[in-house]
């Protein structure tokens, strides 16, 4: 079987909201870039030499259309070509990259073209959240008049009690995240908002969604498309001299409703050492971990993505990171489900400085969810083309800003994840 | 010896007025109500942008679901009577609130459940307040979420809380449960009050005082749109 996965080529057509303009056009933007980048790859190879497409877009209702990949994949030039679309919530765009790494590692097929996108502005504010909370179970979740930035906030307020993070942390966060973004012209709050930089005041200034989460902590609604080429070793080697590999993935699962969690049987003894730290004075649910303060999916995708790459200690052999973050404490638990610091510590890298861009692990360069965007399909598509650029060191020419350039970075980890971490998925990369 | 299912056979109903959900759902029938011409910069990057025109129509959709409860139907018919019901696993003895016909421990094999009657009072496991809500909650706004786990089960029920200040809602706080006297056969139908004198999360004085801006605001908006 053949094992390696390379990245041939990435492109992202901008985040914003709104684009105006139409999804198979924005897709049609990325491919073409990617056309672009590859002047010896003709359309008509993928029927001709047995490629295939995978297609991530999350919600027929946001876009007013069931089955929206057909006409993308049509509008491409690619009818005829095997094809199919991945839905799993905001997790759809890293499932449908897992995916198709999986179909290149079968042997199956040589090459295989990877698109998402999202349209986000077709319903009124309340509807969109309203069509993305009905990822949540409609029974019992969605109709308690809780949104998905009220379920985040619960989360989150479970975080403050049990480990003591604090606004000012998330509020950081949300700082890194957006200052990070002024350079990256693909992303939707310099878009929107210009090129200065923002501080912890600005934040607090943003108003209230679901406390403790305000505006600037929340991920962006957004519009966008973005796409990528992925192929065996063989035709990676011949149609770039500049690859990536894809050497990791990795998917996990947890409960469709986050109250479910604290005593669910299924978790307990999974973790034992995460098992271990829990403070003696608040009450110990049955299965202390992932419990409401962290995201089991999250730990199952990315100790299966680092078993599948061999990497041993993540802390010390990931160069950087790009978290699917909606709401900003999802970096500080993720940093902690992905291996990178104990369970309640992810506030001290951040403390720390770790992981700003200088630090020793930089995370959400792009600025990731609530600064690049978040057109659901796209999202982390985007976000793993970004560190693609980042390891083949073509973020001077992709973003026009030598000056983010990391000096060569060796392995990337970027996750995604849908509903309240209900599915997750990770990859490595490699160069 | 095989059986048919049907007919359905309507036992008790609560009648919806057919004419208005007729007239409401032809109405969002997709033909444009309106549309827009308008000009804006468009591109791959904000390196390429260039001006644009672009038509917007208006066009409105409307559905009406007719959903069965199936196996837990019993729980929101327990609703309609004031009742809170849970189901509890013969096997292994979990208690669910939410329902699950199936136990979900591993070691049980999707065992059938069995119904029991929850006492009407709980526990806060964590909470928010929120400031958007659903449209049709904003005039309630700030609105007080929790998930409650109640007394006796293994799990949490979502839910908004009322007869609390919003800064003093706290993670371990004791809470009654109450059903709508007006029961609709939803879970909007529960709610919790507190059953005990709140302690408030500690709160720095920068945090309190941020706190309680946001709450004056959110109050004046309120008063504002909805009067």
């Amino acid at each position: 079987m053949a094992k390696k996965v390379g990245i041939v080529a990435g492109s992202i057509s901008r985040f914003d909201n709104p684009r105006h303009t139409l999804q198979e056009e924005m897709c049609a933007e990325a491919v073409k870039m990617i056309l672009d980048d590859l002047p010896d790859l003709e359309i008509g190879d993928f029927i001709k030499k047995g490629y295939a497409c995978c297609y991530s877009y999350f919600s027929d209702i946001l876009e007013q259309q069931q089955c929206m990949h057909w006409i993308i994949h049509d509008y491409l030039g690619l009818s005829a070509v095997p094809a199919y679309r991945v839905e799993s919530g905001g997790a759809t765009p890293i499932d449908a990259i897992v995916n198709a790494a999986l179909w290149v590692r079968s042997g199956m097929f040589p090459v295989v073209l990877v698109v998402g996108w999202e349209k986000m502005n077709e319903l009124p504010i309340q509807k969109v959240n309203e069509a993305i909370a009905i990822a949540g179970d409609t029974d019992w979740d969605f109709v308690s008049g809780f949104t998905y930035n009220a379920f985040y906030a619960t989360l989150e307020a479970r975080r403050m009690h049990v480990y003591g993070e604090t606004e000012e942390d998330l509020a950081e966060v949300a700082t890194l995240c957006h200052n990070n973004s002024l350079d990256n012209p693909y992303a939707q709050w310099p878009a929107q908002h210009g090129f200065s930089k923002i501080t912890v005041e600005d934040v607090y200034k943003s108003r209230l969604i679901s406390w403790p989460y305000r505006l600037y902590e929340c991920a962006m609604t957004s519009e966008g498309a973005s796409a990528m080429l992925l192929a065996n070793e063989e035709m990676t080697r011949k149609l770039t001299d500049n690859p990536v590999w894809i050497t990791g993935v990795g998917f996990g699962t947890d409960t469709m409703r986050p109250g479910d969690r604290p005593d669910n049987p299924a978790w307990k003894g999974l973790y034992p050492e995460d098992e271990k730290i829990w403070p003696k004075e608040i009450p110990r649910p049955m299965s202390p971990y992932p419990d409401l303060t962290n995201f089991g999916s999250l730990r199952v995708a990315a100790r299966m993505a680092y078993k599948d790459a061999g990497v041993k200690n993540p802390r010390k052999e990931i160069s950087l990171v790009e978290i699917f973050d909606p709401y900003a404490g999802v970096v500080l638990a993720g940093l902690e489900d992905f291996d990178f610091c104990k369970r309640g510590e992810g506030k001290k890298l951040l403390r720390e400085g770790v992981i700003a861009p200088d630090g020793e692990l930089p995370c959400q360069l792009s600025g990731a969810l609530t600064a690049q965007g978040h057109a659901v399909g796209s999202t982390s598509v985007a976000q793993v083309v970004d560190v693609y650029w980042q390891l083949s060191n073509q973020i001077g020419k992709k973003w026009g800003a030598p000056g983010r350039q990391l000096g060569n970075p060796k392995k990337g980890f970027i996750h995604g994840h849908g509903g309240t971490g209900c599915q997750a998925g990770a990859v490595v990369l490699e160069v | 010896m095989m059986k048919q299912p049907g007919p359905e056979k309507v036992l008790k109903e609560q009648k919806i007025d057919e004419k208005y959900w007729d007239k409401w759902e032809r109405e969002g029938g997709w033909r444009p109500v309106g549309w827009k011409i308008i000009e804006m910069n468009d591109g791959t990057t904000l390196n390429n942008l260039k001006p644009s025109q672009f038509m917007v129509v208006h066009r409105p959709h409307a559905d009406f679901y007719h959903h069965s409860y199936g196996k837990v139907s019993k729980f929101f018919m327990g609703l309609l009577e004031g009742k809170l019901y849970g189901t509890k696993c013969p096997k292994c003895g979990l208690v669910y609130c939410p329902p699950r016909a199936h136990c979900f421990n591993p070691k049980c094999r999707l065992a059938e459940t069995e119904w029991i009657e929850l006492p009407k009072k709980g526990e806060v496991y964590s909470y928010t307040i929120m400031v958007i809500a659903w449209p049709s909650m904003a005039h309630l706004q700030p609105l007080v979420g929790v998930m409650v786990r109640v007394d006796g089960t293994n799990t949490c029920l979502p839910m908004t809380m009322r007869d609390i200040d919003p800064e003093k809602v706290n993670i371990g706080l004791k809470v009654n449960i109450h059903v709508e006297k007006q029961a609709r056969g939803d879970l909007l139908d529960v709610y919790a009050t507190p059953a005990e004198e709140p302690k408030p999360p500690q709160r720095t004085p920068e945090e309190l005082k941020r706190f309680r801006d946001d709450m004056e605001k959110t109050r004046a908006w309120v008063k504002k749109t909805f009067g």
